[in-house]
This record gives structure tokens, C-alpha cells and sequence, in this order.
């Protein structure tokens, strides 16, 4: 405990110097070596945990109504906050590259460095109190904070919009929440988590509605479809590497709260299970679709939040199949494999991210209708970025595939022994192959668009790789995907202490041992054949290098006899689409604005097709006012965003410090 | 596995994506009143494209020399896991069959952004036909693979492909039509693609490899071959009563028929049809899903009376 409450004061201090602190270079470095420091200590302080030592625990004294807050560190906590700290101080070093621009101008970046602090702090929050009071706490914490990160460009309408939808979006999530704690705070009449624990395991329609509810709100933080409105959003809006944190780390929190109440709720009912299967089956679809139409490369990336966050759902659904049939095979594996998918998450989403700021820094655009041939300019980021589409579309031999094969493995298992359940079992693993196949898809398209070819729009080429402060935490993430991939008992040893607990809870006996073998059983040959895949590449290479000495003749493209090939001649996003898009219509409705060339010499004509979010679609036109009310909406938003973001920042700094120190000091 | 017919099935690998080509051509030869080439044109080909140097385009960047490597790589890596008789492939594990398809879908990632980085609008028209066609292809593989799963317990090859009984024919019949619409999908035959066609006629497979030359072009052509023989061999694998461990000559001797088979079943669809519609082609793809959402309802209830 006492490391993580010295990373505690060493993340206030650090916001506190950010902000004190005279000139953006020191103010920055005050965040980042904060953030470093803290995450350090952060490590050590739950590595034993990790390691299977016994769960650290702690008491925090405070006033009236709450009293007693119940600190606990266990293998849950442990875990989310061994990877949440460290890729949020990853985010502060890639932050002072991005925010380059802005160290001349006299704009304080201090406020920015001290939100990152503020994330940091939540995650301390709520992966480690045990009372309900203290996790809205830090769940408001990490909403405001990350609100005001997403308004950095506050200037511009459309980002304020964005940032309000979220703030909405999240404390919708948040009244689920608290109708959900109030539920059990009637019956348990205490706000601590233990006693929420019997009432939890008592099977019945109280239960039950606890659950939607709880599964609603955690949706609502996650993105989950059809809660995912506020994600594209946001994501396109805000700067690359707070989306990063965003999507890969500070969403985690909604699959965090599933888990920590599965282990409160005991044995599932089995309707649960298959109620997460058929929940995440639905937002990995709808995720994934909606990334092949999408023009702006962030937008793309945050969809496919949804579709990662659906899979995890999909283990997690298993596992609660497990627990209630009482099969440990299935419980291991599903649990493991959503678990180790947050993990891997996490690792792709944030190098894409990056990967994603680094080209609007060199282009001043992410449209992928613009962009094209980055990949003569950027080889760092475009070898990082390849990766991370090998890795996110669950290819072998990186670390995506290692999570997917796990949810095959459990679907396709012989453990389960009923036959309609293993047709069930085969029909979930056919629309997880159509989400394999169309995420490939989508990372073809951006990948391809992006990187090769010709640029589309020569106002928008790249110029250079970013600089090293962007460069590094990029190729530290690609090479955390080989590690997590070719060397899987690193991500099952990290996970090994959470399955066991989530096992426990129904009394299913397992020591941790075990349960990293069972996985790391089924992943030998895998890992076998990824190194193959591997040497076999590099001995073709070889020969060919062999065959032909380099320089080899170089020449134009074909163009099968036309010899004048336009750069906009090329296949575009949209028209690489089309045909996909086609049979997707009815859930995604394209907006196309068409005029043809008319006459026999025709002059003006144009085509502008746009792919809405249908969902959204939906909600606006619930009222009746389409498009328009987008943009009255966006005008509403207050013009002197000032004031919030500093009565955000007091309200957050002073609800901690007294949080903090009004509490007695007993950690 | 046994040593011979471990070197029968390398033999396959290496000797048949070279075989099966030239076999379907004198068929379709035979059919449209022509004498046909030598049987082992494909190979004379490959023999000559290694001895030519490759040109790249100047737009072309690592990633399209890339494309090749990876693309034999893949379709080998999956060779050695698909079995083409009955029983234990190569290797084997279990889950192979994950492992299976998600290593040729590496493959054609590949080879699509290879196609993407000439920044030919052509080429880029048949990556993006690629990608959208393996989505509607992919479910129906999986779907197979469920199905067959139902009866062998495990999804390994070794398991899926066994013998399970009589009654399971009907089952394994509507698998092995999946298979072979899959076959004709993913090898790129008549009628989703034309393998004959050159330039502008050109749709999927063909025009996706247009820029490439010499040894690149050699390795997707063995490429291509490859991943016919693969379905083609699990065709077999599937349709065999002969277990390898039991009988290993029969199990050796049927499979190499059941081959044959599927390979004038090619050269009759492709002599006998014309190209669909690129439209189409979707359609196509589910058609196979449909066969085998069929087989898999047939399968839950027989193993459920089982």
C-alpha cells in the first residue's frame, strides 16, 4: 500500500507543479516524470500481488455518510492498474512530441499535463476502493478529466459538441450506476462492496434487474453498441493521445466494473452468460461495420473500440457459461481470453492511435480520401502502424490472434458436451470469423489508403517521421505486440491471479499454477507456427534476394496501356467500400448528394456521399429536425470554455486533496 | 504420422499446385476440342519467371515486396496443417483449423496491400474485391468447421476429417459442396474469377498481381496453385472412409482419387459455366453459408438423438 499511496502524492504533486511551474517545457517535464514516478511505484507496489501474494489491503478513514473506505488491491485492480498507469505516462512522453506546436505559443500546457495526472489519479481510485461512494468518485474524476482533455481545440464548434456528448453520454452511464448502488444500498445499508456481496448472490428478479443495470452503465463507459454514440465523436475530436487513452485505457473501466461485480455476484445464472454473448456478438458486428465506411482514420479506430470491447464481452459470456455449468475448461478460457483481449487491446489501440497523430502532425489531416503514400516519408510510422493492423485484425503471428484463438478454442471445446449448445457454439463462431474477416477488411482499406499508393491530395503529404518523443513510445508498443505474441506466458502469467479469483467465486478450485499452463498448453503450437510463419518469410526473402541481386530495374506502374495515371485516379476510400457498404445499407444509411452533369456539354456536377452513424441517425430523427439539430446543438455549447475547463480542474484538484488528507492518512 | 506418407504429403505440396493447374487446362482442353498444353506447363512457367528479373514500380515501397514472401509463406504454413487424408495432417494441434484460416487471411492481407501499393486504380479494384468477398467467405468456412466439430469433439483437422459412421454422409456431403463453392472462391476459378483473363478483362486474383514479375510473380502463381491444393486435399480428407492409421495405402490411394476428382470437377465447372456477375458473387458466398447452416442443423439433431 505504502507505494501506491507515495504514487498518489507523487501524481498530485506533479499536477500541482504543472500548474505552478513557469514555461510549457517545465510544466511538461513535472508531468511526465510524475507520471513515470508514479507508475513505477505503481508496479511495484502490485507486482507481488500479480505474482499470487496476498491481496493488499487498507482502510481509509472519513466523515459521515461514508466512514470507512475499504482499500483493496487484488489481483483485478492489481492487473488493470499494472497496464492503465504505465501506457497513461506512455501518452504523457508521446504528448510532448504531438503537442510540439504548442511549447512556443503561450498557451499553458500545464492544465493539460495536470488532467493526465488527474486520469492517472482515478485509475488509483477505482481499481482499488471497495465502496461505492469512493468508485463514483473516481468515476467522476476520470469523466471530467477526460472531457476536458478531449476540448483541447476548444476553439473549434464541432470538438466542443463532442466533448459535450460525451459528458452527457457518460453521466447517463453514471445514473445507471448509481440507480444500480442505490438498489443494493437499500437492502445492504451500507455503501461497501463486501456487504453488497449477499444481496448480489441471491438469484431472483432484484438481482437481475441489478445486473442490466449495472451492465448498462459499464456499456455506456466501454462504448458497447448501441451506447457508443458519444465514442466517434469524441475520438476524432480530441488530441491522438488522449484518444489513445480514451480508447485503450480510461474505457477499460466499464469492463473492470463487470468483472469486480462477477466476483461480488457468485455463480451466474446461465440467461446471463449467453445474454453477454449475444451482447458483445452485437457490438463487435456492428463495430466492425461501421469501420469500413468510415473517411476519418480516428473515427475508424474508435468504432473499432466497440467491435474490441463486443469480443472481451464475448469471453466474458463464456465464462459465465463456465461458471454456471460448473466447466472449468470453458470458465478458464473464456475469462482468460476477454481478460488478455483487454490487455492486447489496450497495446494496438494506443500504437494505432499514436500512429494516427503522427500522420495528422506531418499532414495536418487523418481523412483517408486525402491522404496516400505516407509510406515513402514515414517508414517508423508505417511499419508500427502495418503491425498494428496485423495485430488488431487478430492475425497471427502478433498478439490479437493469441486472445481470438482463445474464444475459438473455448467455442470449438469438447467440454461442452450438449449438442445444441455446440450448434449455438459453431453459429457464434461464425459471425466471430465475420468479424475477423470484415476488420481485416477495414485495416486493409486504411492501411492501404494511407500508407501506399500516391497521395490523393498533395496538399496532404507527409513530410517526415515524427519526432523521438513519438517515435519511441510507437516502437515500444510494436514491439509489445511481438513479446504478448510470440511469447503468450507473458499475458497469461499477468492474467492468471484474476481467473483464478473469478473462478473461486464459484467455487471452482484452481491454483495459478495451473491455470497459466492450461492456456500456455493450447498456445505452444501456436506460438510454434507464429515463429515459423516468421522464418519461412525470412528464407523467402533470402532466395529471392538470391535470384535478384539488388538494385532491381524499376519502372512505372502498369497502367494497362494508359500513360498518363492520375495520383486521383486511385482507388479511394469510399469506392473501396462500396461494394461492402452495399449489402450493410439498411443498418447504415449513406447520405448521398448527387448532381449529374447534365446536357450535351455538361459543367458543374458533383457527388458527396457521407456514412452516418445510425444510431445517432435515429436519435435525431426521433426529433423530427435531422441534421440541423446537430449544428444547434454544437452552437449551444458555452463560448468561454475557460471557465470550465478551470472550475473543472478546482473542482477535481480540491475533491482529491480533500479526499486525500481530510481522511486521517491511514493507507 | 508415418515417414512415406509424410513425404507423400510434401510431395502434394510441393508437385500438385503445378499438377492441379495444368490438369483442370487439358480438361478444359479436352473439352473445347484442343490438344492443350503439356501437363506441367505451370512448372515450365515458374522455371522461367525465376530466371527473369523482377521490375518495380516506382511508386512500390517494402510493403509489395513483402507481398510474395508472405503470401507463400502462409499458404505453406496452411498446407502443412490441412490434411489430405483422413487423420493426423503434418502437424497438428488442436485448433489448428483457427490457426488454419487466420494464416491465409494474414496471406491475403498481404497480398491486397501489395496490390493497393502499385496505386493502380485497377489493382486497387481487385484488393478491394478480395477483402470484400473473403467476408462473405469466411463464415461459411467456420461454419464447416462447427459442424464437423459436432462429431469429432476436439477442432483439429485430425479430429474433423475422421470417418464418424454412415450417418453422417449427408452431413459431410453438404460440408464437402461448401468446401468446394469455398474452393472456387478463394483459388479464384470460373465462376467468381477468371483465371485465364489478362488485363483489361481481368477481375480478382489476376489483376491484383498484375505488377509483379519474375520470382514475385513465380511465388503467387505456386501461391495460388497451393491454396486450390489445399481445399482440394480437404475435400479428399473429408470425403474418405480409409483412415490413414488403419490402412495407410487404401487411405493413400482413395484420397489421391478423391483428388482427381475434385479436379475434373473444376475443369468441368470451369469449361461448362461462365463467369458470374461480379454482383453476384456475395450471393455466391452465402449460398455456402446457407449449405452450411443446413449441415449444421442436420448435425445438432443427429447428435442430439446420437
Amino acid at each position: 500500500m505504502i507505494p501506491l499511496f507515495l504514487a498518489t502524492v507523487c501524481l498530485i504533486l506533479g499536477s500541482v507543479l504543472a500548474l505552478a511551474l513557469p514555461g510549457n517545457e517545465l510544466r511538461a517535464r513535472a508531468g511526465m516524470v510524475s507520471q513515470v514516478i508514479a507508475s513505477v511505484l505503481t508496479l511495484v507496489a502490485v507486482a507481488p500481488v500479480l505474482a499470487g501474494q496476498p491481496v493488499l489491503e487498507g482502510q481509509l478513514a472519513w466523515s459521515y455518510p461514508v466512514d470507512t473506505i475499504v482499500l483493496q488491491v487484488d489481483g483485478l485492480g492489481a492487473l488493470f492498474l499494472a497496464f492503465s498507469m504505465p501506457l497513461t505516462a506512455l501518452g504523457a512522453i508521446y504528448a510532448r512530441g504531438y503537442l510540439e506546436p504548442y511549447f512556443k505559443t503561450d498557451r499553458n500546457l500545464g492544465v493539460h499535463y495536470a488532467l493526465l495526472n488527474m486520469v492517472s489519479l482515478s485509475y488509483v481510485i477505482i481499481y482499488i476502493v471497495g465502496n461505492a461512494m469512493a468508485f463514483l468518485l473516481g468515476w467522476e474524476v476520470a469523466a471530467i478529466a477526460a472531457w476536458l482533455l478531449v476540448i483541447w481545440d476548444y476553439r473549434s464548434n464541432n470538438v466542443r459538441f463532442a466533448g459535450f456528448n460525451y459528458l452527457v453520454s457518460t453521466h447517463l452511464g453514471l445514473l445507471f450506476l448509481i440507480a444500480a448502488f442505490l438498489t443494493l444500498y437499500i437492502q445492504s445499508h451500507s455503501f461497501d462492496f463486501a456487504s453488497f456481496g449477499p444481496q448480489l448472490r441471491l438469484a431472483g428478479t432484484k438481482r437481475n434487474i441489478t445486473f442490466l443495470l449495472l451492465l448498462a452503465s459499464f456499456a455506456f463507459k466501454s462504448a458497447f453498441f448501441p451506447f457508443h454514440t458519444w465514442l466517434p465523436r469524441a475520438h476524432a475530436a480530441a488530441p491522438a493521445h488522449v484518444s489513445a487513452l480514451m480508447s485503450g485505457v480510461i474505457h477499460k473501466a466499464g469492463l473492470y466494473g463487470m468483472l469486480r461485480f462477477t466476483l461480488l455476484m457468485g455463480t451466474p445464472d446461465v440467461w446471463m452468460g449467453w445474454f453477454l454473448i449475444v451482447f458483445g456478438l452485437t457490438s463487435a458486428v456492428m463495430g466492425v461495420m461501421y469501420t469500413t465506411v468510415q473517411r476519418d482514420l480516428k473515427r475508424l479506430l474508435g468504432y473499432s473500440s466497440t467491435e474490441n470491447v463486443g469480443i472481451v464481452c464475448m469471453g466474458f459470456g463464456m465464462g459465465y457459461l463456465g461458471l454456471s455449468w460448473h466447466n472449468n475448461t470453458l470458465a478458464i478460457l473464456g475469462f482468460t481470453a476477454g481478460i488478455l483481449h483487454i490487455l492486447h487491446h489496450a497495446l494496438f489501440k494506443c500504437l494505432l492511435f499514436y500512429a494516427a497523430g503522427a500522420i495528422y502532425r506531418a499532414t495536418h489531416t487523418v481523412d483517408l480520401e486525402k491522404l496516400g503514400g505516407l509510406a515513402r516519408h514515414m517508414p517508423y510510422t508505417t511499419a508500427t502502424f502495418l503491425l498494428g493492423s496485423i495485430a488488431i485484425a487478430g492475425l497471427p503471428p502478433l498478439n490479437g490472434f493469441v486472445s481470438e484463438f482463445l474464444i475459438y478454442k473455448g467455442l470449438f471445446d469438447g467440454s461442452v458436451t450438449s449438442a445444441p449448445t455446440r450448434g449455438l457454439f459453431a453459429l457464434v463462431a461464425m459471425v466471430l470469423a465475420f468479424v475477423g474477416a470484415t476488420s481485416a477488411f477495414s485495416m486493409t482499406r486504411a492501411f492501404g489508403l494511407a500508407f501506399l499508393g500516391t497521395p490523393r491530395d498533395l496538399d496532404h503529404t507527409g513530410t517526415a517521421d515524427p519526432s523521438a518523443a513519438m517515435r519511441s513510445p510507437l516502437i515500444l508498443l510494436a514491439v509489445s505486440l511481438f513479446v504478448f505474441g510470440l511469447v503468450p506466458q507473458v499475458g497469461l502469467s499477468l492474467v492468471a491471479v484474476p481467473v483464478t479469483q473469478l473462478l473461486a467465486v464459484s467455487g471452482l478450485p484452481l491454483d495459478i499454477a495451473q491455470q497459466v499452463s492450461a492456456p500456455a498448453q493450447v498456445l505452444q503450437p501456436v506460438v510454434f507456427f507464429g515463429g515459423l510463419l516468421l522464418v519461412l518469410v525470412a528464407a523467402l526473402v533470402a532466395v529471392r534476394r538470391w535470384l535478384l541481386p539488388p538494385p532491381a530495374p524499376a519502372h512505372r506502374t502498369w497502367g494497362c496501356g494508359y500513360t498518363s495515371p492520375v495520383p486521383r485516379a486511385q482507388y479511394t476510400g469510399s469506392s473501396f467500400s462500396d461494394h461492402l457498404a452495399h449489402y450493410y445499407r439498411v443498418m447504415m444509411p449513406h447520405r448521398r448528394d448527387v448532381s449529374l452533369p447534365q446536357g450535351l456539354f455538361p459543367t458543374a456536377a458533383h457527388l458527396r456521399t457521407h456514412a452516418e452513424d445510425p444510431v445517432e441517425h435515429r436519435m435525431f430523427e426521433v426529433l423530427k429536425e435531422g441534421k440541423e439539430s446537430l449544428a444547434d446543438l454544437a452552437a449551444l455549447a458555452p463560448r468561454t470554455p475557460r471557465i470550465a475547463f478551470a472550475i473543472g480542474l478546482v473542482v477535481l484538484i480540491a475533491s482529491l486533496a480533500l479526499g486525500l488528507s481530510g481522511s486521517g492518512g491511514q493507507p | 504420422m508415418t515417414t512415406p506418407a509424410l513425404v507423400l504429403h510434401l510431395l502434394g505440396i510441393l508437385l500438385l499446385p503445378f499438377l492441379a493447374p495444368g490438369l483442370i487446362n487439358r480438361i478444359k482442353a479436352w473439352w473445347g476440342g484442343r490438344r492443350g498444353a503439356p501437363l506441367l506447363q505451370p512448372l515450365f512457367d515458374a522455371r522461367r519467371l525465376i530466371g527473369k528479373q523482377s521490375v518495380y514500380s516506382q511508386t512500390t515501397t517494402a510493403v509489395f515486396r513483402l507481398g510474395p514472401p508472405v503470401v507463400v509463406a502462409t499458404s505453406l504454413a496452411a498446407a502443412l496443417l490441412a490434411p489430405m487424408t483422413p487423420g493426423t495432417g503434418v502437424l497438428s494441434f488442436s485448433n489448428d483449423v483457427v490457426f488454419f484460416a487466420y494464416t491465409l487471411g494474414l496471406g491475403r492481407l498481404f497480398l491486397t496491400l501489395a496490390a493497393l501499393d502499385t496505386g493502380s486504380a485497377f489493382e486497387g479494384m481487385g484488393a478491394a474485391r478480395e477483402a470484400t468477398f473473403s467476408v462473405f467467405a469466411e463464415p461459411a468456412l467456420f461454419l464447416v468447421l462447427g459442424t464437423l466439430a459436432l462429431f469429432g469433439g476436439q477442432a483439429a483437422f485430425a479430429d474433423l476429417m475422421g470417418p464418424h459412421g454412415w450417418q453422417t454422409v449427408p452431413v459431410k456431403l453438404l460440408c464437402a459442396a461448401v468446401l468446394l463453392l469455398l474452393l472456387l472462391i478463394e483459388a479464384a476459378r470460373i465462376p467468381v474469377d477468371d483465371p485465364t483473363t489478362h488485363l483489361e478483362l481481368t477481375m480478382i486474383h489476376e489483376v491484383m498481381i498484375l505488377d509483379h514479375s519474375g520470382p514475385d510473380l513465380a511465388m503467387l502463381q505456386y501461391a495460388a496453385g497451393l491454396k486450390m491444393t489445399i481445399y482440394m486435399g480437404l475435400l479428399a480428407a473429408l470425403l474418405n472412409p480409409v483412415l490413414l492409421a488403419d490402412q495407410p495405402w487404401w487411405s493413400a490411394v482413395v484420397s489421391t482419387t478423391l483428388i482427381g476428382g475434385a479436379i475434373l470437377a473444376v475443369g468441368l465447372i470451369e469449361s461448362l459455366l461462365a463467369r458470374l456477375r461480379m454482383r453476384l458473387i456475395p450471393q455466391f458466398a452465402l449460398a455456402a453459408s446457407a449449405f452450411g447452416v443446413v449441415a449444421l442443423l442436420i448435425a445438432v439433431t443427429q447428435s442430439q438423438q446420437g
